[in-house]
C-alpha cells in the first residue's frame, strides 16, 4: 500500500489490535437490542410492502399510485439493504433464527443469494479494491481508476453508468455470472449456461411475481400495478447503485494491485479496507436506507457485526484514525456522488495510471 | 392428527415452494405471527398453559402445541427452543406425559450454571410461547407391549418412565410393571403422588432414597434382591451417568444387555482447551485425531482433508459447515457452542470430540 508509509510495521500491528478490540467489544455485547432493531426493520419493510401493494391494487387515483409506489420502493430498499445484505453477511447468524440465517436467506432481487454471497462476501470483501481480484471495481463495466486499462468502449461509460443504475439488480446478477470469461476463454458456453441456471430460475420467479402475479391479482388495475412494481424496482436499483458506488469509488478511495497483497497480514488487510472505502454522512434514516453502507469503512472493517452498530463504531474508528494520522474518507451524499460522477466522466478518457506499483513492503512485513 | 413420520403430499410441497419463491411465505408468516405467535406455516410452537413445581429443583411445564404437532410416543423427547437475550437455544427434554389429550408435559431439572434450564425456571410464565421439534427418539414401549416391563430410573431420569407408565395406566395395564426409582431424598421424588396412585392400581413400586439407611444411588446387590428376575425382563433404564454405568455392568454380568433399553440425558461435554480431539466426518465416514493447534480448518487440512474455504478469516462464510455434535469455540467471540449448528471452520476450534457434516 502506498499511503501510510509514515507508520512503522509495529504501529500498523498496534492499529490492527485496536480495531480487533473494538470488534470484540461489540461482538461480546450482541443481544436483545440487535434483535429488536432487525425485527423493527423487518416489520417496517413488511408493513410498507403491504401498504404499497394495497394502495396500488385498490387505488384508482394518482396520489395513491405515487404513495403506493413509494411504499413499495421503501420496502424493497429496506429488504435488500438493511435486511438482505446484512443478514447474508452473517450479521445475525448468532441469533440462530432460521429467518435470519445467512445461508438460507433469499433476497428480493434477481440474483440468487448463493452466488452473490460468493462474489460479494468472498471476492469483494477479501480482495476489496484489488485490481484483477475484486470484480466489483466498476463492476467490470466502468473505468473508475486510471489503473484500469483504457479502451475506446469506455468513451460511452457515462451512458453505461446510467444503464447500470437503472437496471442495477440485473447488472449485479449478470456480473456474478462472469460473462467476460467467455471472451477470455476461461469458461466455455456450457459452463456459463450451467452457471446461469440458478439465476434464470430465480429471475423468472421474480419477474413472475412483480410483473405477472401481482398485476393479475389486481384485475383491471393490472397496468397500474405493473407500472408501480416496475418503478419500485427501478427506484431501488438507482438507490442501491448510488450507495454502492459512493462506497468505494469517490476521490481518495484507493485501488490496489495484486502485488500489494503478497504476504498481507491481518492489520494490513484492515488498512486496505480503510483506505479503499468511503462513508456517507447523514442522519439515522439515511443510514438505515443505505443498509448502513453509508458506513462502508466500518462495514469493511467489521463485516460480521450487525450494521446498525456502525455509527457507534465509527466514532471509535475515526478517533483511532486521527491518532494514527490515517485518512478517513467521508462526505455528504451529494459530495460523494459528485466525486464518483466526476471519476466516471474523467476516466472515460484515457487517463494516466499511477506511477510504478512496486512499492517495497517494509522488511518486517514481507512474509 | 397426522401419523408421526407421515410426509406432506407432493402438491402441498410444491405449493409451499412456489409460495416461497414468490416471497409470499415470509409475508404470511410475518402477519400470522402478529396475530398470534402460535400461528406458523409449519414450525411447531406451544403455549405454556401450566407451571407445576415438582420438587425444589424440578418444575413441570404443561404445553399446548399448535396444529403442526404430530404427536409422540411415550418415552420420546423433543427439542425445546427458547429465546434468551436475542439468541435461540434448543435443548432436549423428554415428554413426561403419555400421548393423550391436547397438552404435553416437560419436567425440567434446574442445572447448576445451565443456561436454558435456569431460564425456564426463572423466566418462563404461563401464556409464553416456546418452540418444539417433532418428537424423536426410540426409547419407547414397543407396539407389542412386553408382559412385565421393568423401569429403572434415578433423579430426573424418571421422566420417560412417567410417560410410559402413564400410558400403561390409561390402558389399565399397570399390573406386571415394576418401577425401581432412586432419588436423593423423599422430597426429591418427582411425581410422588402419582407413583403412589399407580402403585394402588397395580404397579410394583420401589423407591430408594439416599437419606434412608442403606446404600446410596444404584446398588447392584440391593437391586438384584429387589427384582430377582430382572435379567428376564425388558428393561428401560434412565438416570445420571454413574447409575447408568453400574446398572449396565450388572446387566452385562448377567448377559442380559439385549433386553436393556437405555436413554442418556447427556449433558454437553465440558469444554477443554488445546488438547487433541477426535473429529468424526459424517459424510466421508472418517475419524481423525486433531492436534488442537490453530483453527479447525487448519487442523483438518493438516490431517489431509480439503474443506472449502475462501477468506480464512471469518468474513466470507465459505467454510461454513454443520456441526452435528460436540462443543466448539468461536475464536472471534470466545463463544462456546454445545448445540448442533453450523460453524465457520476457519474461526472455530474444537473443545471436545466433535462430529462434522463433511
Ligand atoms: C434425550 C434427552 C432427554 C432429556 N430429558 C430431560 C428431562 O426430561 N428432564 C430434564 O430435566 N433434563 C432432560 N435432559 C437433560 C437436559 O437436556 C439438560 O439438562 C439440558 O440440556 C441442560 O441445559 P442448560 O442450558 O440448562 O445447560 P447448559 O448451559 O447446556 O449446560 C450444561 C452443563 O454444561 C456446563 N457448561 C456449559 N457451558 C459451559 C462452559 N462454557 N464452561 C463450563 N461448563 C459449561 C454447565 O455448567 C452444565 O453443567 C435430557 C437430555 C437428553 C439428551
Ligand atoms: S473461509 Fe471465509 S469464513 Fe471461513
Amino acid at each position: 500500500m502506498t499511503t501510510p508509509t509514515h507508520l512503522s510495521p509495529s504501529e500498523i500491528e498496534a492499529f490492527g489490535r485496536e480495531l480487533d478490540a473494538i470488534r470484540d467489544r461489540h461482538l461480546a455485547d450482541l443481544g436483545e437490542r440487535d434483535r429488536e432493531h432487525i425485527d423493527r426493520i423487518i416489520s417496517l419493510a413488511m408493513t410498507s410492502e403491504a401498504a404499497g401493494r394495497l394502495l396500488l391494487h385498490f387505488g384508482i387515483d394518482p396520489i395513491s399510485f405515487v404513495l403506493g409506489t413509494g411504499a413499495l420502493t421503501l420496502s424493497k430498499i429496506l429488504e435488500n439493504m438493511e435486511i438482505g445484505h446484512n443478514v447474508m453477511h452473517g450479521q445475525y447468524d448468532w441469533t440462530r433464527d432460521p429467518k435470519l440465517d445467512s445461508h438460507s436467506y433469499e433476497w428480493d432481487a434477481v440474483s440468487p443469494s448463493a452466488g452473490w454471497r460468493h462474489s460479494h462476501n468472498f471476492e469483494h470483501h477479501t480482495f476489496t479494491n484489488v485490481l484483477g481480484k475484486d470484480r466489483d471495481i466498476g463492476y467490470e463495466l466502468l473505468r473508475v481508476s486510471a489503473d484500469q486499462p483504457w479502451n475506446p468502449g469506455y468513451l460511452a461509460q457515462p451512458l453505461r453508468a446510467l444503464w447500470l443504475a437503472l437496471a442495477f439488480q440485473w447488472g449485479v446478477a449478470l456480473h456474478d455470472l462472469k460473462l467476460e470469461e467467455l471472451r477470455t476463454g476461461e469458461s466455455t458456453r456450457e459452463e456459463v449456461l450451467e452457471r446461469a441456471k440458478p439465476f434464470l430460475c430465480k429471475a423468472a420467479w421474480q419477474v413472475a411475481k412483480d410483473y405477472a402475479l401481482y398485476p393479475a391479482l389486481s384485475g383491471l388495475n393490472a397496468p397500474r400495478v405493473l407500472l408501480g412494481n416496475l418503478l419500485a424496482n427501478i427506484g431501488r436499483n438507482v438507490w442501491a447503485f448510488a450507495v454502492i458506488f459512493c462506497g468505494h469509488f469517490p476521490e481518495g478511495a484507493e485501488i490496489f494491485h495484486e502485488a500489494e497483497l503478497e504476504g498481507e497480514r491481518r492489520a494490513e488487510w484492515y488498512l486496505r479496507q480503510l483506505l479503499g472505502s468511503a462513508n456517507i454522512e447523514g442522519g439515522h434514516w439515511l443510514h438505515v436506507l443505505t443498509g448502513h453502507l453509508s458506513h462502508q469503512i466500518e462495514h469493511h472493517l467489521f463485516p460480521a457485526v450487525p450494521a446498525w452498530r456502525y455509527p457507534e463504531m465509527a466514532r471509535e474508528v475515526r478517533a483511532l484514525c486521527e491518532r494514527y494520522d490515517l485518512p478517513y474518507n467521508t462526505g455528504s451524499l451529494g459530495t460523494q456522488l459528485k466525486s464518483v460522477a466526476g471519476k466516471i466522466f474523467r476516466h472515460a478518457l484515457p487517463t494516466k495510471p499511477r506511477a510504478a506499483l512496486t512499492r517495497q513492503a517494509p522488511p518486517a512485513l514481507a512474509a | 392428527m397426522r401419523v408421526p413420520g407421515e410426509n406432506p403430499s407432493p402438491t402441498h410441497t410444491s405449493l409451499r415452494s412456489a409460495a416461497h419463491r414468490l416471497r409470499l411465505d415470509r409475508q404470511a408468516s410475518h402477519w400470522l405471527q402478529k396475530i398470534d405467535p402460535l400461528l406458523t406455516l409449519g414450525e411447531v410452537r406451544a403455549r405454556v398453559v401450566g407451571i407445576l413445581p415438582e420438587t425444589s429443583e424440578v418444575t413441570s411445564f404443561v404445553l399446548r402445541p399448535n396444529g403442526h404437532w404430530r404427536g409422540h410416543r411415550a418415552g420420546q423427547h423433543t427439542l425445546l427452543e427458547v429465546e434468551i437475550d436475542g439468541v435461540r437455544h434448543q435443548r432436549p427434554f423428554t415428554i413426561a406425559s403419555p400421548p393423550h389429550g391436547d397438552t404435553l408435559v416437560l419436567t425440567v431439572k434446574r442445572i447448576d450454571g445451565g443456561k436454558v434450564t435456569n431460564h425456564l425456571h426463572d423466566g418462563l410464565r404461563v401464556g409464553d410461547v416456546v418452540g418444539l421439534s417433532e418428537a424423536r427418539g426410540d426409547f419407547v414401549l414397543p407396539d407389542q407391549r412386553p408382559e412385565r416391563p421393568l423401569f429403572v430410573t434415578a433423579g430426573s431420569g424418571i421422566t420417560p418412565a412417567l410417560a410410559m407408565l402413564g400410558e400403561l395406566a390409561n390402558a389399565g395395564e399397570l399390573k406386571g410393571a415394576t418401577l425401581v426409582h432412586h432419588a436423593r431424598s423423599r422430597t426429591d421424588i418427582i411425581a410422588r403422588d402419582r407413583l403412589v396412585r399407580w402403585a394402588d392400581a397395580g404397579l410394583e413400586l420401589h423407591l430408594f432414597t439416599d437419606d434412608q439407611p442403606g446404600p446410596r444411588g444404584f446398588d447392584a446387590d440391593r437391586f438384584a434382591a429387589t427384582v430377582p428376575d430382572f435379567d428376564q425382563r425388558e428393561t428401560w433404564l434412565c438416570g445420571p451417568p454413574p447409575v447408568m454405568q453400574s446398572a449396565r455392568a450388572l446387566w452385562a454380568l448377567r448377559d442380559a444387555l439385549p433386553r436393556l433399553h437405555t436413554e442418556r440425558f447427556v449433558a454437553a461435554p465440558a469444554p477443554s482447551a488445546g488438547r487433541s480431539v477426535q473429529v468424526t466426518l459424517r459424510r466421508s465416514g472418517r475419524t481423525l485425531t486433531l492436534d488442537g493447534r490453530g483453527s479447525l480448518l487448519e487442523q483438518l487440512e493438516r490431517a489431509g482433508e480439503r474443506p472449502a474455504y475462501g477468506c480464512r478469516m471469518g468474513i466470507c462464510h465459505t467454510c461454513r459447515c454443520p456441526k452435528v455434535a460436540g462443543t466448539t469455540r468461536d475464536r472471534e467471540t470466545g463463544a462456546i457452542s454445545t448445540e448442533p449448528r453450523p460453524i465457520r471452520l476457519c474461526v472455530s476450534d474444537a473443545r471436545s470430540d466433535i462430529e462434522l457434516d463433511l
